[in-house]
């Protein structure tokens, strides 16, 4: 396919009686220059952090070539001749996307000017269809732009001890406040004024357990929904015995937030 | 067929079972050297890379054909660039203009300019001819500094200058001379631009002087030098003060007696004597136009050297004698060194650095020179002085000259003191091989001793020796603590520096390395590979060593390196003595090294010869058992069998192996010396299992066809020389790499591939790519194959069954690869356990990957997703392409460039591979495909662990009291 088209070319410019310009051109194959240039972009702002070793390729049958970083950030290919290329960025710290570049003899030449390659480029997948192109990389000031897919990292980030990651797990944060609640109880207790104090050994006796949330939940109150008894009620009996409902009402209260405790408590 | 963008997000997600490198294991785990190569003495210089500072820094080309910076106060690389992309045999050219910010290289048909301070890239052209000099032209009508470029065309038989813009590498002039002539060098001064050639027949050369114009590049005259038949080569000119204000051209009759010189652009010859007995010469001059025309000619004998010193008058171009230094015993080396128009000399001999102005030969200044012994003696410099003025007449000067050694080190001496050393001989290495630290030699001789004599005299012997192992006892109970402080912190086990002793992971093991230049090194793999010697097996004086084998005998603790040139050097493996040694010979003898089993020795390496033959062996007790696959001279295989007859083991030619026409072999992958397998099948999702085919006697062949574009693998029994499998790629470029590797039951190869696909879809793929075979022993699952159970099966006389022979079932997937890749190898661990990964070499990020199993796995399901007993199975969905997850860059951020070849060794701990790569770069490293299962990492938080028991315990004696006391008191309170 290619080797035909040159041919074309060669005995197209022959009948023009250029006849050293149609040797040299029939001897040597059309040549370009391609220019790709990587972009500043969001992700990527100083652009002279990229190493000096980045550079790109141009890969396709019996033909590879190289061009390195330049100090205005472009990769500058000379003596390209038609195909369709791979194009590759090759950098240490930063993924480009593949492209692919095609560079192809104009449909009409006319004149007896040295024929100018047509460069197209456009995205490519590998793994996929060589024909299956995405984007087109539009040429702008006969440069294409490469884009960058994103900065490499090499290396595994280990996971640290750390106290806070471990306070964060509710199951700690539960025990921690159960915990908080153990031990401060007796103080809180010893801290009540004697009225309290009293109204709240008179529940004690009664109900242990019960004393023991209320205690958590505020000023020794029960909480008026507390009294409430659930399994009572979903057997559809009224009330039985104290103890079954103190015991139903402290589950209760354990579930809900102790914020709920300002209210006093009714006496049974 | 996936969307795009799904198939690489899966992509992207894929790896992440591969292992990275943790920030905190860099160095600890891993080593590199970051080389240059050898400095070439017309390549190498010092420059100021910033117009208006002083700091300059130290440019050199080397031999292997990088180009690089190195900051000469602590001698670390600032920026390197390997020229063509594959190493050199030397030659290039590199300048820098002064006051310019950019470097010129060329090397090959290419011209480079570089960034003085970043290596980045200013422009660079190719051109068709070969560049055979390269200059700056410092005076141009323009601010600009341009460059000159000679190129020899060979296709036009021209010689072409071409004037290159300093700024974009554009063209300014060119000038064009069709002749026959060697095209030598080119040369310029203010106002003229020289061209010298050779013209005449090579009997007798004259050399031919073209003077151009600088504006313009045409021809102003043209002057013939007769050199009454001296001259029989390029190489006997000598070429000196390129850009000075009177440039020259020198040359020596073939006997050294006499040294004849021109000034450019005359047409007089100047002849001067030369002492007795030289046996070379070279000649150093200064750089710059605004430097005396002052040059110095070094003339050595075979004991010494000494040097005499020459003005140019720049009026008359007549050439005198100013003076001379006189003959020093010993090597020696010379440089030059220019600020404004002074000129210094630097004299560097095996005692002294001496410093001499080119006017008067007085001594400036003299330093003690102190190179440590084992980094030779200096071989070529480059110096940088700088004189401050001192009070009245006391000037001071500070010298700095970078040095190379005649041991391939590269050295920068500051005022006689050694300020650092690069080991830049490493690059060029052609062999590579892991060794054990040899055992100390009393214990396997007195444990040899207890096995050899009756049981009670055995015991008293080890009781005896036990109880004089026990002196080591107090050093060994006063290593505990720092050796328990060390594992705790997590620092390296500081009781084995210094000395060589085996640990219990099988980590600390000795790599050697031998390069081309004829040196070999031992590094030290757990000690962030340092050099422990390094020795020069032969002096090849410029020729390349050809290492067919390198071969590790651990038992007797020596590596033996067999050249193709007939030579053979057996080295200790822990100190570099040379135990035995035959030279190599001027021709090439061999073609590679065959490593067969002997009696007592336990293996051995054989030479085989060009012809593909190795011969009968005459030694007794030496007959190799295995096949040896040779190249045969008709560019196909011979297995090669021998046969014991009396104490002659005779060769026979097995079989042979011949391609088809056009065919050729492009590259054969053997098995791994170690290669352990750990389970003879594969248990399935469904319980039922697969049963691999291990034949260790297989090989696999890549023969390309170049007219055809097609790439058959072979898979060969080396018994037989049956071919087991075939496999036909299409579209296959030649030229690019093309790499295979194989282990245990399945083989990789990749290659450039661009062709159609043959089902209907019309869909074509171009790219790099990998093919992965599996081999199995039948189909089917819970099968065997035709062999079943039978315990024993030859190759040979297989035939019981209508069948033939048993060929194995292959299963075959090809991946798009995201870069190409090449030096392929597979790890190895001990037992063969821990899965295993390809290691690989990515030219483009000159990183090395290491590319898990799991993923280049035949059987992975092609567009469907994987069933519930496949994802049991550790079964990916197939998706054709691989990118390479930076995760999986076992170099991470390091650059290692010019990787040649990987090697790999187990470790005694199951989940470890030791790595090593060379080439240019040395880079070592540990890979854990399975992750590290059987040890603790560095991520095992010791101080944590300590500090979590610590805390529980002083918990617990805390609370314990309190806990009882509360108990006691509610024992003693009445109940409510």
């Amino acid at each position: 396919m290619q080797l035909s088209l040159l041919a074309l070319f060669a005995g197209a410019l022959l009948p023009l009686g250029l006849s050293t310009a149609a040797a040299a051109a029939a001897t040597e194959v059309p040549q370009t220059s391609v220019t790709f240039r990587i972009p500043a972009t969001q992700h990527l702002q100083n652009l002279h952090t990229l190493p000096a070793s980045t550079h790109a390729t141009l890969s396709t049958f019996h033909k590879t070539l190289s061009a390195p970083l330049s100090t205005s950030n472009t990769f500058v290919f000379r003596n390209v001749t038609a195909g369709s290329y791979l194009v590759d960025f090759h950098c240490a710290t930063h993924m480009f996307a593949p492209l692919r570049l095609d560079v192809s003899p104009p449909v009409d030449d006319h004149g007896g000017k040295a024929p100018k390659l047509v460069l197209k480029a456009w995205e490519t997948f590998r793994g996929n269809d060589w024909d299956n192109k995405g984007e087109a990389v539009p040429l702008r000031d006969d440069v294409f732009d490469a884009r960058l897919l994103g900065a490499k990292s090499y290396f595994m980030e280990r996971s640290k001890f750390n106290v806070l990651s471990i306070l964060k797990n509710p199951m700690i944060l539960l025990g921690l406040v159960s915990m908080a609640i153990f031990i401060g109880m007796p103080y809180l207790v010893d801290n009540m004024d004697p009225e309290m104090r009293a109204e709240w050994d008179e529940r004690q006796k009664t109900n242990p357990m019960n004393g023991i949330m209320g205690a958590a939940s505020g000023q020794g109150g029960a909480n008026p929904v507390g009294n409430f008894d659930v399994a009572a009620f979903l057997a559809g009996s009224s009330k039985k015995s104290d103890n079954a409902s103190a015991t139903s009402s402290a589950t209760l209260e354990a579930a809900s937030t102790p914020s709920g405790g300002k209210g006093k408590g009714k006496k049974r | 067929m996936l969307p795009p963008q799904l198939s690489a997000l899966l992509l992207l997600a894929l790896p992440s079972a591969v292992r990275a490198v943790f920030q905190d294991e860099v160095g600890h785990i891993d080593y590199h050297y970051e080389l240059l190569g050898v400095p070439q003495q017309e390549t190498t210089f010092f420059h100021r890379p910033r117009r208006d500072e002083k700091a300059s820094l130290l440019y050199t080309l080397s031999d292997v054909g990088v180009l690089g910076a190195v900051n000469p106060k602590t001698g670390v690389v600032l920026w390197r660039q390997l020229l063509n992309g594959s190493i050199t045999e030397g030659g290039g050219f590199a300048r820098a203009g002064e006051g310019e910010n950019w470097v010129a290289s060329a090397l090959g048909k290419s011209v480079h300019a570089w960034d003085a301070v970043n290596g980045r890239n200013k422009f660079w052209t190719d051109f068709d001819g070969e560049v055979k000099d390269l200059e700056i032209m410092e005076m141009t009508e323009n601010e600009r500094k341009d460059v000159l470029v000679l190129f020899d065309e060979d296709k036009t038989h021209s010689t072409v200058l071409r004037r290159l813009s300093g700024d974009d590498g554009r063209v300014v002039w060119e000038f064009k001379d069709v002749t026959k002539d060697i095209p030598l060098q080119v040369s310029n001064n203010v106002e003229k631009v020289f061209v010298i050639s050779l013209w005449g027949t090579p009997a007798a050369y004259n050399l031919k002087v073209t003077v151009l114009d600088t504006l313009t590049g045409k021809r102003v005259d043209e002057l013939v030098i007769g050199t009454k038949g001296d001259v029989h080569g390029k190489e006997d000119v000598m070429f000196v003060g390129a850009n000075s204000a009177a440039p020259i051209v020198a040359w020596t009759d073939a006997a050294h007696k006499h040294l004849r010189v021109n000034v450019l652009g005359t047409k007089t010859r100047q002849e001067f004597m030369l002492p007795d007995d030289t046996v070379s010469i070279e000649i150093h001059a200064p750089h710059l136009v605004q430097s005396q025309p002052h040059f110095l000619v070094h003339s050595k004998t075979a004991t010494g050297n000494r040097a005499d010193v020459y003005h140019v008058d720049l009026k008359t171009n007549v050439i005198t004698k100013a003076y001379d230094l006189p003959l020093l015993a010993g090597p020696g080396a010379f440089s030059t060194s220019s600020s404004g128009a002074n000129v210094y000399f630097a004299r560097v001999t095996e005692e002294e650095l001496i410093l001499v102005s080119s006017a008067s030969h007085g001594v400036l200044k003299r330093w003690p020179l102190k190179i440590e012994a084992g980094k030779g003696s200096a071989v070529h410099g480059v110096s940088e002085v700088v004189k401050k003025d001192g009070p009245g007449a006391e000037d001071s000067f500070a010298i700095r000259s970078a040095i190379v050694t005649n041991s391939d080190e590269w050295l920068l001496v500051r005022n006689g003191e050694v300020s650092w050393t690069r080991p830049e001989g490493m690059t060029g290495a052609v062999a590579a091989a892991f060794a054990e630290i040899p055992e100390s030699e009393e214990l396997a001789k007195s444990l040899e001793q207890e096995a050899h004599s009756n049981p009670l005299e055995a015991y008293i012997h080890r009781v005896k020796r036990h109880i004089h192992d026990l002196q080591h006892l107090p050093a060994y109970l006063n290593s505990i603590p720092t050796r328990l402080l060390s594992s705790v912190l997590g620092t390296d086990v500081t009781s084995t520096e210094g000395e060589l002793v085996r640990d219990s992971f099988g980590f600390h093991k000795l790599a050697i390395i031998a390069t081309r230049r004829g040196m070999v090194y031992g590094l030290d793999v757990a000690n962030s590979g340092k050099i422990l010697w390094n020795t020069r097996a032969f002096d090849l004086n410029g020729g390349r060593w050809n290492v067919t084998a390198a071969h590790v005998n651990d038992t007797s603790g020596q590596i033996a390196f067999r050249g193709s040139n007939g030579d053979f050097v057996v080295l200790k493996t822990d100190t570099g003595e040379v135990s035995y040694w035959n030279p190599p010979g001027p021709e090439v003898l061999a073609q590679s090294a065959a490593i067969v089993d002997h009696d007592e020795l336990g293996t051995l390496s054989l030479p085989v010869r060009l012809d593909g033959k190795i011969g009968d062996l005459q030694q007794p007790g030496v007959v190799p058992r295995n096949t040896i696959v040779t190249r045969n001279p008709q560019g196909g295989l011979n297995g090669i069998v021998f046969t014991a007859d009396g104490d002659v083991a005779r060769e026979s030619i097995a079989w042979e192996f011949s391609l088809p026409k056009g065919q050729h072999i492009a590259n054969i992958a053997t098995r791994p010396s170690h290669d352990v397998v750990a389970s003879i099948g594969r248990v399935l999702g469904d319980r039922t299992v697969k049963y691999k085919y291990l034949n260790p006697n297989t090989i696999v062949v890549a023969a390309t066809d170049d007219d055809a574009s097609t790439l058959r693998v072979y898979l060969l029994d080396t018994v037989s020389g049956q071919i087991l499998s075939v496999a036909k790629h299409e579209g296959v470029d030649a030229e690019k790499p093309i790499e295979c590797a194989m282990a245990e039951n399945w083989f990789v190869c990749t290659f450039f591939g661009q062709y159609t696909f043959q089902d209907d879809s019309a869909q074509s793929i171009k790219g790099y790519q990998m093919v992965v075979s599996d081999l199995y022993e039948s189909d089917e699952a819970n099968d065997r194959g035709p062999l079943g159970d039978a315990p024993n099966s030859s190759s040979l006389g297989p035939i019981d069954n209508p069948l033939g022979v048993v060929l194995p079932s292959v299963v075959s997937k090809s991946f798009i690869l995201g870069a190409p890749i090449s030096a392929l190898q597979v790890t190895q661990t001990r037992q063969g356990i821990s899965s295993r990964q390809v290691l690989a070499y990515l030219p483009g990020t000159h990183g090395i990957v290491g590319i898990p199993r799991i993923l280049l796995e035949p059987r992975r399901p092609a567009g469907r997703d994987p069933t519930p007993a496949e994802m049991e199975e550790g079964l990916i969905k197939y998706s054709p392409a691989i990118e390479f997850d930076p995760k999986s860059i076992v170099t991470h951020e390091r650059d290692v460039i010019g990787v040649q070849k990987i090697i790999t060794s187990p470790a005694i701990v199951e989940s470890t591979s030791l790595v090593l790569a060379y080439g240019i770069d040395v880079f070592g490293t540990r890979v854990a495909p399975s992750f590290l299962f059987d040890i603790l990492g560095k991520g095992f938080n010791k101080v944590t662990l300590i500090g979590t028991v610590l805390a529980i315990t002083a918990g617990v004696v805390g609370l314990g009291p309190m806990v009882r006391s509360k108990q006691i008191n509610m024992r003693w309170q009445a109940p409510m």
